[in-house]
């Protein structure tokens, strides 16, 4: 009975992922701003980096950070580059800071269609509330010691992100809150292709 | 099989080499005593600093680095993360060894936690051992030579142009590291360059995001 007094209500039925897909097919583009919060046992408070994020049907992503440390990841049909600053400009990083952006942002251009059900290296949960919060906990050992969990949670309004909240351990998680976000406003195809 | 024997010593003989020289002071400086350069920690602080890894002249790397040092226990907290928070290296160092909390690859490689907590205890810490010599080098610069406790040198160094460099020597004179930092100011640790030496060798460029004095909690009286 106590169980049932506060757990809220949960259901994980495939009707409410495909829902959740059916709301964000109406999402072309998206662009927001971002503060990402990097809680740790070593820091007395949290790290602060903000940056611009952009999104384009069906996988063009752009995500710059600006401060403390500039850093661009473009991805795109498959491709994923990540840019460093370099004396004075931006260079491709080689390195395998690239190859991780690219697991990630591979869901997250899914998480954009509202594909949250569909990567079997993850279980996914749905919560209805304020905001749809989606719970996705690492099936296999891969992300053995990498992620505990990643929630989501989804604007009920337009179906758009508004926070990505990643837990790494009990010890440290990254909280990334997305603001000033608009919906179906034309970009600029170059901003998907150009890093200066 | 004395050809390999030859050119593994010669290979030696090349990795070795002569500590530079230190001179008496001129006979303008030795009115004032020689003081030693301190640019090094004296109360547990916490560093943020962007880190710039670069090999052969460009960057191959930017991260984000914690630090926390404690100059009276010597003992030090690292971690190494992404620009987008992903923590790749977390590891405590003291007098019962390195800890590593976290590693992943590259990160996990043997003797990476070791090297990096040296380094670190190079850059923030007066050096262990005895002060076996001071004076000056040919150039003028004033230096302090300390002999370390598990082998090697260490030359702290005070330049003309009011910067500090720290430079450590294997036990046979072989130049392995430099510290480049901005002298006895409280901006001693706004940029610091590490330069590693050898054929594989490596600079990383720490440029201070914030720091703060880090002051431990009293125990909870019973």
């Amino acid at each position: 009975m106590f169980y049932l007094l506060i757990s809220p209500v949960w259901s994980v039925s495939a009707d409410d992922f495909a829902k959740l897909r059916k709301d964000s097919a109406r999402i072309s583009t998206m662009t927001a701003d971002f503060v990402q919060k990097k809680s740790m046992k070593i820091l007395s408070k949290p790290l602060i980096s903000n940056g611009k994020f952009y999104y384009a049907a069906p996988d063009s992503i752009r995500w710059e950070y600006s401060k403390p440390l500039k850093s661009v990841v473009l991805s795109g049909k498959g491709q994923t580059k990540r840019y460093i600053p370099s004396g004075g400009k931006m260079v491709e990083d080689k390195t395998g800071g690239a190859k991780a952006m690219q697991i990630v942002l591979g869901d997250v251009a899914g998480w954009m269609n509202g594909k949250y059900d569909t990567n079997p290296a993850f279980t996914a949960t749905i919560r209805e509330g304020n905001d749809t919060m989606i719970t996705m906990t690492p099936t296999g050992k891969n992300m053995a010691g990498m992620i505990e969990k990643i929630e989501i949670a989804i604007s009920q309004k337009n179906a758009s992100v508004k926070s990505v909240r990643i837990v790494e351990s009990a010890t440290s998680e990254t909280q990334i809150d997305f603001q000033n976000v608009v919906v179906n406003k034309s970009i600029d195809p170059s901003v998907f292709q150009v890093v200066q | 099989m004395k050809g390999l024997c030859f050119l593994i010593s010669v290979f030696l003989l090349a990795s070795c080499a002569t500590l530079p020289a230190i001179q008496e002071p001129s006979s303008a400086h030795v009115k004032e005593p020689i003081l030693c350069p301190f640019p090094f920690l004296q109360e547990k602080t916490r560093f943020i600093h962007t880190i710039d890894v670069q090999a052969a002249g460009q960057t191959k790397a930017v991260m984000i680095g914690v630090t926390v040092a404690d100059p009276a226990s010597r003992m030090f907290s690292c971690a190494i993360m992404s620009t987008e928070g992903m923590v790749v290296f977390e590891a405590v160092a003291g007098s019962e060894g390195v800890k590593v909390i976290r590693a992943l690859p590259p990160f996990d490689k043997p003797d990476f936690a070791r090297n990096m907590m040296d380094d670190m205890e190079l850059i923030f810490l007066e050096p262990a051992g005895e002060l076996v010599e001071k004076g000056v080098f040919v150039s003028g610069d004033v230096v302090c030579r300390r002999r370390q406790e598990q082998g090697g040198w260490v030359d702290v160094v005070a330049g003309h142009d009011g910067r500090v460099q720290i430079r450590r020597y294997s036990e046979c004179g072989a130049l392995k590291r430099t510290v480049n930092m901005d002298g006895n100011s409280r901006d001693a640790y706004k940029t610091i360059e590490l330069r590693s030496a050898g054929w594989l060798g490596y600079s990383l460029m720490m440029t201070l995001i914030e720091s703060e004095m880090v002051r431990d909690m009293p125990p909870v009286q019973k």
